[in-house]
């Protein structure tokens, strides 16, 4: 007799990691966390195109260890990112460590015990972790979307297998993502973002918001590479002492971005092809210019974190726009 | 085919030899793998055959192995 | 798998999506590995092969897993990449 473990291994149903057997009773069980019809299609899956119904869905997302309460953000994330804007071929297909982080919204983060303090983006909360990883097993799965076969990613991201955290909404003087993206406070919403693993910003020294968002400013100009300037997005998640410096100068989620986006303004001559004797940078036409870090748009900022610690964190982002990836909103339902 | 798919993967041309009633099993099993893995089958059975039944068996398929191990 | 089953994870209609390593153009000068996998009645078939291909002009190594019912041992699936440049696993039924 096979091992079933062991099975599945061999059947390239897993990341990597052992998977829950996907047994009849269990994915009935995940079926009922949703009022959809297992029949029902929720998209058309890359690189293969493969139609995957709400079934496919669970199945992966009962491999994946989430719980029945889960399922319907793990259906709103499949939808969010096999969508011609979010663009998960290209994402799969790139040499760039990129994947799929998903930020939760709403009211149900609360109910299905996801977390968005202490190692909001690390390990140690099955919600978020399963979520995450469910939605990379149905792109693999269903879309066949595997790593050295069309996942051509050079490095990779340890990301890859999941990155999904909730954002900590109570905690937060700003209107949050969701909302900033136009959606109602109360409204549970998924975003995707094409993005790397996250690296910490660290100001332990700033009592002052001006003092401290030329910090994650400066922190944010390395996104991707110091060099690239507008090409390519990123989210800043900021954590609650930094947050508590601009509560406390009675900045909102406008006067940061308006603030942060000003130190956010590069010299074109320190970034141009050549200068400081790299080749890598703008073109010789910006010279004597002022460019924007990040496109109108292209900064996502969300709260979350433990309660100590003088840092924020950066997940730099991939080609943005029609040729890579727009950040992508879906409304998570019943 | 584990094995072959395994040997193929590490650059080696591979082929599988079974018998008849494997051919679906096989079939199967190279879709999960992923991998087309050439396959050659004999009659069966096989294990209550004399071993000049087992020669000719061999003579038969030598064909089609070595077709299925080299170009085309 | 111990009576249970597994529901299906992927599409279902997902082709094969590698290809086959490529083949050499003729068996001359070949090393083919033959690997029984040890059911009886395999070695006398691989007997004969062994003879055939011989005259064909390949080298043969023979190989041979411990069991049938598993994978083979990884060193041994490692010496037969390192010593051969071809290889026929025979003969399951």
């Amino acid at each position: 007799m096979e091992d079933e473990a062991e099975a599945m291994y061999e059947r390239g149903w897993t990341d990597g990691l052992p998977v829950v057997p996907p047994t009849e009773a269990r994915v009935l069980a995940m079926l009922e966390g949703t009022t959809r019809r297992p029949d029902e299609v929720v998209a058309l899956l890359p690189p293969n195109l493969a139609e995957c119904t709400v079934e496919k869905v669970a199945v992966n997302a009962v491999l994946a260890g989430c719980r029945p309460e889960y399922l319907p953000v793990v259906l709103a994330a499949v939808e969010a990112v096999c969508t011609d804007e979010f663009n998960m071929h290209g994402i799969l297909a790139t040499t760039m460590g990129v994947g799929p982080v998903l930020v939760v919204n709403g009211p149900i983060a609360d109910r299905i015990g996801m977390n968005s303090g202490i190692n909001a983006l690390g390990h140690g909360n099955r919600a978020n972790l399963t979520i995450g990883r469910a939605l990379q097993l149905v792109v693999r799965n269903v879309g066949g979307g595997r790593p050295g076969e069309v996942d051509r990613a050079t490095h990779g991201s340890p990301a890859k297998l999941s990155f999904c955290f909730a954002e900590d909404e109570t905690g937060s003087p700003w209107t949050t993502l969701a909302e900033d993206r136009g959606f109602a406070r109360d409204a549970d919403v998924v975003t995707a973002f094409c993005g790397e693993a996250p690296r910490i910003v660290v100001d332990q020294k700033s009592r002052s918001a001006d003092s401290l968002v030329r910090a994650l400013a400066e922190g944010l100009r390395s996104a991707v590479s110091p060099r690239t300037v507008m090409g390519m997005d990123a989210m800043l998640v900021v954590s609650p002492e930094h947050v508590a410096r601009f509560r406390d100068a009675g900045w909102d989620r406008a006067r940061f971005m308006e603030e942060l986006g000003g130190h956010l303004m590069v010299e074109a001559d320190t970034i141009l092809a050549g200068a400081g004797g790299i080749e890598e940078g703008v073109p010789e036409g910006f010279a004597g210019t002022t460019l924007p870090k990040f496109r109108p748009g292209g900064l996502l900022v969300v709260h979350a974190g433990g309660p100590a610690g003088l840092f924020s964190s950066v997940v730099g982002g991939w080609l943005n726009g029609p040729m890579g990836s727009e950040p992508t909103s879906r409304e998570i339902t019943p | 085919m584990h094995d072959i798919d395994d040997l193929e993967r590490r650059g080696l041309p591979g082929v599988v030899v079974a018998s008849e009633p494997f051919a679906d099993a096989a079939e199967t099993q190279a879709r999960a793998l992923g991998l087309d893995v050439a396959r050659v089958f004999t009659p069966h059975p096989v294990q209550d055959r004399t071993d000049d039944e087992m020669h000719a068996m061999a003579d038969a398929t030598v064909d089609a192995i070595v077709a299925a191990l080299i170009g085309s | 798998m111990n009576g249970t089953t597994l529901l299906d994870p992927t599409a279902e209609t997902a082709p094969a999506d590698r290809e086959l390593t490529p083949r050499k153009a003729s068996l001359d000068g070949l090393t083919v590995g033959l690997l029984d996998i040890s059911k009886p009645r395999g070695d006398v078939f691989l007997d004969r092969l062994e003879e055939n291909l011989g005259r064909r002009g390949a080298s043969v190594l023979r190989f041979a897993k411990p069991t049938f019912t598993k994978p083979a041992p990884a060193d041994l699936r490692h010496e037969i990449a390192t010593t051969c440049d071809a290889v026929i696993e025979a003969l399951a039924d």
